[in-house]
């Protein structure tokens, strides 16, 4: 049973129907440094790929992706820290290129709204609740 | 009071779905992306010439006269049809057009410019796209308009066509004054 099991799961993976580890960095592009490769992983995940923009440049396989995941291994054995290949990337296609939107006086609505609405919601309830208690005393 | 409460959340709702009726008819691309560069100076670069053995070097290229930049590839169709516009700007408006080309095979740019006419003052090669990306370009066609200072003042993602030339000259215009 076992035997078989572990067979489905290798035709699976196979069939790519499973993966686990869902990219699109090819071969070519890796660095012989598995240091740097790891910092290069972790940058191409939280930036997104301008042509696919739900994408991170990690999963898409489109040219722009490719041409930009070179770069940042480029950069990176440039001597480049990680800040310093954000903000260029930043610099040329806007803060949309990060996945996770940077907190500053731009976007301070969008991180602090959702907590706004919370607090207000839990006012509103705290707020309901107490009324209906009353009527109930009422009765 | 108690109908107030009622009523507030339906007016709510007709006015969250007006936003989006509005958004929904409202002529724009949720694609296209603002470009960093607007009201900067052009990114410094040195490259290769396409037709011509020399070598371009920005930003010294950019003073004088408004320039526009197209970044354009033989396997770009939008490119194709946006082509006859750019020769209109460049015969009938003199306007200077500095062409780059991006990731494209050589032969191919030299031929495709043999027969359709050549509208660029010069036509820079981008082989890696590292040019592009200076640029913040993130699909093919784009046209980046600079000011005599050598500032980009506007750019256009997606093709020059009948329908927008007119007021794409009228940005020229405006950035000429």
């Amino acid at each position: 049973m076992q035997r078989i099991l572990l067979a489905i799961v290798v035709c699976l993976m196979m069939s790519q129907i499973i993966t686990l580890n869902c990219n699109s960095v090819e071969p070519d592009e890796f660095l012989q440094n598995p240091k740097k490769e790891l910092r290069a992983r972790n940058i191409s995940k939280n930036v997104r790929c301008l042509v696919c923009q739900n994408q991170s440049i990690d999963e898409s396989s489109a040219h722009l992706a490719k041409d930009l995941r070179i770069l940042i291994r480029r950069k990176i054995i440039q001597g480049n820290s990680d800040e310093e290949i954000y903000s260029f990337l930043t610099e040329r296609y806007g803060d949309f290129i990060l996945l996770k939107p940077p907190f500053k006086i731009g976007t301070l609505l969008l991180w602090v709204l959702p907590f706004v609405f919370l607090a207000v919601g839990i006012f509103v309830i705290f707020l309901y609740n107490n009324k209906s208690k009353k009527l109930d005393y009422n009765k | 009071m108690k109908k107030n409460i009622l009523i507030s959340p339906i007016i709510l709702f007709f006015l969250i779905l007006l936003v989006f009726f509005y958004l929904l008819i409202t002529d724009r691309n949720p694609s296209e992306l603002p470009s960093m560069l607007i009201n900067k100076k052009v990114p410094a670069f040195e490259a290769k010439l396409l037709l011509e053995n020399k070598t371009f070097i920005s930003p010294g290229e950019f003073e004088n006269e408004t320039t526009l930049v197209n970044f354009f590839a033989t396997w770009c169709k939008p490119c194709r049809d946006e082509h006859p516009y750019l020769k209109k700007l460049s015969d009938e408006r003199g306007l200077k057009i500095i062409g780059i080309n991006y990731k494209d095979d050589s032969k191919r740019a030299v031929k495709w410019l043999e027969k359709l006419g050549n509208p660029y003052s010069s036509v820079l090669l981008d082989s890696n796209a590292r040019l592009g990306i200076d640029w913040g370009v993130y699909g093919l066609p784009e046209t980046f308009i600079v000011n005599s200072n050598g500032v980009i003042k506007y750019r256009l993602v997606g093709p020059i066509t009948k329908k927008n030339y007119n007021a794409f000259v009228l940005k020229v215009k405006e950035v000429e004054k």
